[in-house]
């Protein structure tokens, strides 16, 4: 399984599980921090959001996330994993659209670098949402 | 001399020009700018930047024949 990637529909239960079991074989890892982003039913003129349609340039994104991971990384020094999907397609309110999981040694780098992974992936990865009403 | 580029619309720049991609011919992408504002004015709205064979640009620059520019809408991930 490639270290981040592009998922079709939502990130589910079932997906977060298997994922949640990459770096297992790693016992030096004492802390594992992850970050999951859901779709929220906003109001939109007087109109609720029930899902967010994402769309990516898929061929920049798989470069561009795996220069988010190298970044994350050589910033961090205890941290041996990175692992992050995010949704294209439909993605009703409720469910996940990004998943982020950082294992280290300790918990410092663990929390801290999850965090600057979602920023990352905020400013950097080409990905935009459509709300669908 | 101008070069055939393929242009890769995103996001909002998708529903503004109303396709997927487009061709156009420019020696720059400078010039390439100033076409795509031209062509689809409702481009003149959005805040964006561009990719150059998948990777974000920098600085504008000469094109070459096949270049592929992605036009890229502020990013919304997450």
């Amino acid at each position: 399984m490639n270290d981040s990637f592009l998922v079709a529909g939502p990130i589910t239960p079932v997906l977060i599980s298997e994922l949640m079991t990459l770096g297992n074989d790693d016992t030096g890892a004492g802390a594992v921090s992850v970050f999951a982003g859901k779709v929220r039913d906003d109001e939109i003129e007087g109109k609720k959001v029930t899902a967010l349609e994402y769309s990516a340039y898929n061929e920049m994104a798989e470069k561009v996330a795996a220069e988010i991971i190298r970044t994350v990384k050589s910033a961090f020094s205890d941290v041996r994993k990175v692992v992050f999907v995010h949704s294209t397609g439909v993605v009703k309110a409720g469910e996940v659209s990004l998943f982020i999981m950082v294992t280290s040694g300790h918990r410092d780098h663990a929390i801290s670098a999850c965090r600057h992974t979602l920023e990352l992936i905020k400013e950097n990865l080409p990905v935009w949402k459509r709300e669908l009403f | 001399m101008k070069n055939v580029v393929r242009v890769l619309w995103f996001g909002v720049a998708q529903e503004i020009t109303g396709s997927a991609e487009e061709e156009f011919m420019a020696e720059d992408t400078a010039v390439l700018r100033l076409q795509i504002l031209e062509r689809h004015p409702g481009m003149r709205t959005v805040n964006f930047r561009l990719a150059l064979n998948g990777t974000m640009l920098k600085k504008d620059g000469q094109l070459e024949e096949n270049d592929v520019i992605a036009v890229l809408p502020p990013f919304a991930g997450g």
